[in-house]
């Protein structure tokens, strides 16, 4: 086109004729335009890619919490009341709402705000319709349902097979009982997960109205068998599930998958070692290819739940390997939850290292997954555990961190145990393992405090590293740390840091000295201070007064120092253990500096109760150094003995 | 005393203690043997309590054997404390003791010894022997193995002291500091039991990588791969319903921004969706044509006189319901329709005031023997 317009030009011909000619040339070729299809949008996506602009700021305290200084929370203890008190509130004012329904009638919005309608309270005699048992089973509301229902068949009213059904899935479901509210996410959230990895606890209650629909439907449908069964399995009622299981056999009534997975999944509890819970489990396979079943994800899930606590591990993994190959084969991608079983099956605590974990990041690398399975939950913090423990691998935790914070993956975390979990790991692991100076700079710095609090036993172990390291320069910020996560009663961090301190004198400058004082002087106060009424206070022995006096010397505090060693002195009943002898020897050359010998002579005084044989020669010095007079002189002889002689 | 030092030592003493405790328990049995001729029964019981109080009395030495060997520990311990400044001397002295002694492993020799002792007690062999070795393994080591606890060696080392360590630390210097965490480990094991003795068990091993293939094994062969006429059976559809809302909400977590919360709040049906469509919870409504509200006059044609007062004021109820936007338009037909019902009751009434004419009334009667049938 450019050549034409050019030759154009060099003609000479006129500008309409050149612009006519481009034109028609353009029109040729694009004589259709396009009009892309309308990519139907939903109701919050436009939210969500607004969303997904924003990050987490690692130096901001989470969005639940106001943003103010004062009302952050910094401690894990605080971070949880914090978060359960707006909780709380918002509590109490669905209680507000339920207690006086009758005030809050009235109906602003346009369309009606069903969460904002005060719940409708159900009775036995309240006048209820089919409709209403339909919209509670859809609201998942299990106990008014329940009671509904109740109402419905006293009257004789007519309820259609599959409503029934419906509220019968629901009872096995939840085992006739509400779950906590979807509104409370907070609650959720910090809702610890006690039960452990095998919880083999039956919950189900027999006898109840799951059971008592189930006996007088007829005809027992499919549907309904399923339901029960599995119902059962979940909550861990296999012996009536078993036999409901052959009814059904027997009865020729088609099964459905789920069913089946959930009672691969509770074969463990079925039967009491290996080689039978094994051929039971295959024997369910086979009735499920019988019966022309497709296998789901939920059976792999179930086979491979199985396995990981089946006893034999050797054979375990070899069956959890050829499990993987067969689902492989019909399609079916392992979740997050199946490698999370692999992970237990083969990293057992007792047993030999394995580094299938590699394996398994692999494969899971740069990609984006979803929630499949609820015990995808647990992937991370097991991967982590393992990477950690089994593996001490510092490479393969920073990959699973990576995937972890790929996309939104950060969702698969779980709750907040098992987050504080999935991190409590992750620091020890590079705690140990980088320099001291990466660690805090790219880790602590970072993910400390608004990410994560560290527990007792990581503060230790990154107070231990700079010890190590000699690296003081981080202990002013570590003890303030300490405060602030309410760590500071602790005895063993205590000692630690006030070790660190008193042992690497060379490295210090004036201003640490001068922070060292501080801490130590904090310390102190902290113990002794009896206001507060705390439950934990830390009590002071000896050998950490000793330490305390050691750093408030170094900074020639000499009232401060003057304090310490009266309160050593006076509740030497009280105080376990004694200082070591250079934390008094010190003192004692400080009085000789501030030429107060009466103070030396207390201290010395103090040395001789204790037991300590240093105390002639440091009564010696304060004499040779002092030149005390005939008062001072007898006082000191009174106190070691007539060591003054030999002098 | 250095640990090693004493281990070195131990078998003999152990060996001298039941030397002489088989010396014993074997004049004994030759005492018996002697006069067991005359009585056969008891003595041999005799004998066999006699070797039993014997062999009793063997374990009893050995446990206080062990005691004062663990109390010899924690007494040199704190001279260790005190005495860092003969710490050259001191190692140099066992270096070469321990070159002279040792030309087995000092762990070796432990077993061997061990094994001999059990034998000589007789009785169950295998079990003395462990109880033994554990109970040295257990004054020696603790809770941590000698490598991890390199945190700690380093700790303990004062700087000016570097060029001697430096050269490698021996095993007494190691021990040592074993000896000294042993008396800090009680303390700290209450807070970090468990994330210590895990450290404890995984030192830096060199592990080797061996690639496991995931999918690379013989599948179970129990089901077929290419069936695809296969379904899962029957649904339940509640069942499922239930499970994906708990799937969703195990991976909503509180909001981490605005956006995250007004999405929860729109899915929660509190606030409007976006883009906002003014007419969002009207979808019946859509279905409707705005005809239907509007013209409602088809609704009085078959009932309604064309002229006359009842007209007039249908019509008026027609342009007013026409204009009403709050209500559908099954509830406009009601009203008209209730007026068709009201007008057909008070017939009589509005017969005698002549607000009906004669030929209108033709369309009632129709309608009312219409209704009849």
């Amino acid at each position: 086109m450019m050549n034409i317009s050019k030759t154009l030009l060099r003609r000479g011909l006129p500008q309409a004729n050149i612009t006519s000619n481009i034109l028609l040339s353009t029109a040729t070729i694009d004589d259709k335009i396009e009009i892309p299809k309308r990519i139907p949008r939903g109701p919050t996506d436009i939210l969500r890619a607004l969303e997904s602009t924003v990050g987490r700021d690692p130096t901001a305290a989470h969005y639940k919490y106001h943003d103010d200084p004062y009302l952050i929370p910094l401690s894990s203890s605080g971070k949880r009341i914090f978060a359960m008190a707006q909780e709380a509130g918002r509590k109490a004012a669905h209680w507000v709402r339920q207690e006086h329904a009758d005030l809050f009638q009235h109906r602003e919005a346009d369309p009606v705000i069903e969460a904002f309608v005060p719940p409708m309270v159900y009775t036995e005699e309240s006048e209820v319709a089919v409709a209403d048992l339909e919209k509670l089973i859809e609201m998942r509301q299990v106990v008014d349902s329940a009671v509904v229902y109740r109402v419905l068949k006293e009257k004789n009213v007519e309820v259609a097979q599959e409503l029934e059904q419906g509220l019968l899935e629901l009872l096995c479901y939840q085992n006739c009982e509400d779950g906590v509210s979807e509104e409370f996410v907070e609650e959720r959230w910090f809702r610890q997960a006690s039960k452990g990895k095998e919880f083999v606890k039956k919950t189900w209650k027999d006898g109840d109205l799951a059971e008592q629909i189930f006996s007088k439907m007829t005809p027992k449908t499919p549907e309904s068998y399923c339901a029960i069964i599995q119902g059962m399995s979940k909550y861990r009622q296999m012996d009536s599930a078993v036999q409901l299981f052959e009814e059904a056999q027997k009865s020729n009534i088609p099964l459905n998958t789920n069913t089946y997975n959930s009672l691969i999944q509770s074969v463990n509890m079925i039967k009491e070692n290996f080689d039978m819970r094994w051929s039971l489990l295959a024997d369910f396979l086979t009735q499920m290819k019988n019966s022309n079943l497709k296998p789901n994800l939920g059976t792999l899930n179930a086979i491979l739940y199985a396995l990981s606590f089946m006893g034999n591990p050797k054979r375990a993994k070899e069956y959890v390997l050829q499990t993987l190959a067969e689902f492989k084969n019909l399609g079916i991608e392992p979740s997050l939850g199946s490698w999370y079983y692999v992970i237990l099956t083969f990293c057992k605590e007792r047993g030999p290292v394995s580094t299938i974990l590699h394996d398994i990041i692999n494969h899971l690398e740069d990609k984006e997954h979803q929630i499949r399975d609820l015990k995808d939950t647990h992937f991370f913090v097991t991967a982590m555990e393992m990477a950690r423990h089994h593996l001490n691998d510092v490479a393969l935790a920073r990959r699973i961190d990576k995937l972890l914070n790929y996309g939104d993956n950060y969702n698969l975390i779980g709750d907040s145990y098992k987050e504080s979990v999935y991190f409590r790991h992750y620091f020890a692991l590079l705690c140990d393992n980088l320099p001291l100076e990466e660690f805090m700079n790219d880790v602590y710095f970072k993910l400390v405090p608004h990410i994560y609090v560290p527990e007792v036993g990581i503060m230790a172990e990154v107070l231990n590293q700079v010890d190590v390291n000699g690296a003081v320069e981080y202990i002013p910020k570590l003890w303030s740390d300490l405060i602030v996560f309410d760590q500071s009663h602790r005895e063993n961090l205590v000692d630690c840091i006030l070790n660190t301190m008193v042992n690497n004198e060379q490295l210090v400058t004036p201003e640490l000295t001068e922070s060292f004082a501080k801490i130590a002087w904090d310390i102190y106060s902290r113990s002794i201070n009896e206001e507060e009424g705390r439950v934990h206070r830390l009590n002071l022995t000896g050998d950490l007064l000793g330490k305390i006096l050691i750093l408030l010397v170094r900074q020639k505090d000499f009232e401060k120092a003057c304090k310490v060693m009266d309160r050593l002195d006076k509740n030497q009943q009280t105080i376990a253990g004694v200082p070591k002898i250079e934390a008094l020897a010190l003192f004692v050359d400080l009085c000789i500096e501030e030429k107060v010998p009466s103070r030396g002579i207390d201290c010395i005084q103090y040395c001789t109760d204790c037991g300590f044989p240093e105390a002639n020669s440091l009564a010696v010095r304060l004499h040779k150094e002092l030149n005390l007079d005939e008062v001072f002189l007898e006082r000191l002889t009174k106190v070691v003995g007539d060591v003054f002689s030999t002098s | 005393m250095s640990r090693i030092y004493l281990i070195t030592h131990l078998p003999n003493n152990i060996k001298n203690t039941f030397h002489n405790v088989r010396h014993r328990t074997l004049q004994k049995v030759s005492l018996c043997t002697s006069s067991s001729s005359s009585s056969d029964d008891d003595t041999k019981l005799q004998k066999k309590v006699e070797e039993k109080k014997k062999s009793k009395e063997a374990l009893d030495k050995l446990n206080k054997l062990l005691l004062t060997m663990t109390e010899d520990d924690v007494s040199s311990k704190t001279k260790l404390n005190l005495a860092q400044p003969t710490n050259k001397r001191q190692k140099k002295l066992r270096e070469k003791q321990d070159f002279k002694e040792s030309k087995a492993t000092p762990t070796e020799t432990l077993v061997n010894a061990a094994n001999n002792v059990a034998e000589s007690i007789g009785g169950d062999v295998k079990q003395t022997q462990s109880e033994l070795l554990m109970k040295l393994l257990n004054v020696a080591n603790g809770d941590a193995t000698v490598n991890t606890n390199l945190k700690d060696l380093v700790k303990g080392m004062k700087i000016d002291q570097e060029s001697a360590q430096g050269a490698g630390l021996s095993k007494a210097q190691q021990v040592r500091q074993i000896l000294q965490e042993q008396s800090k480990a009680p303390r700290r094991k209450g807070d970090m039991a468990k994330p210590r003795s895990k450290s404890a068990k995984s030192p830096k091993r060199d592990v080797v990588v061996e690639k496991i293939s995931l999918f690379g094994s013989e599948p179970l062969g129990i089901f077929s791969p290419n069936q695809n006429d296969l379904t899962e059976g029957v649904v339940n559809k509640t069942w499922n319903h239930l499970y994906d809302k708990d799937l969703k909400l195990a991976v909503t977590h509180p909001p981490s921004n605005y956006f995250q919360q007004m999405i929860l709040w729109t899915e929660q049906k509190k606030i409007w969706k976006f883009p906002i469509d003014n007419e969002q919870g009207l979808e019946e409504e859509k279905k409707v044509y705005f005809t239907d509200h509007v013209f409602l006059e088809k609704h009085l044609e078959p009932w309604c006189p064309l002229k006359g007062p009842i007209r007039h004021f249908m019509e008026l109820v027609c342009v007013g319901l026409s204009k009403n936007p709050y209500l559908t338009v099954e509830a406009k037909k009601e009203h008209v329709l209730w007026f068709r019902e009201y007008f057909k009751d008070k017939l009589e009434l509005l017969q005698e005031t002549g607000a009906i004419q004669e030929t209108d009334l033709g369309k009632l009667h129709a309608d009312q023997k219409q209704s009849e049938h």
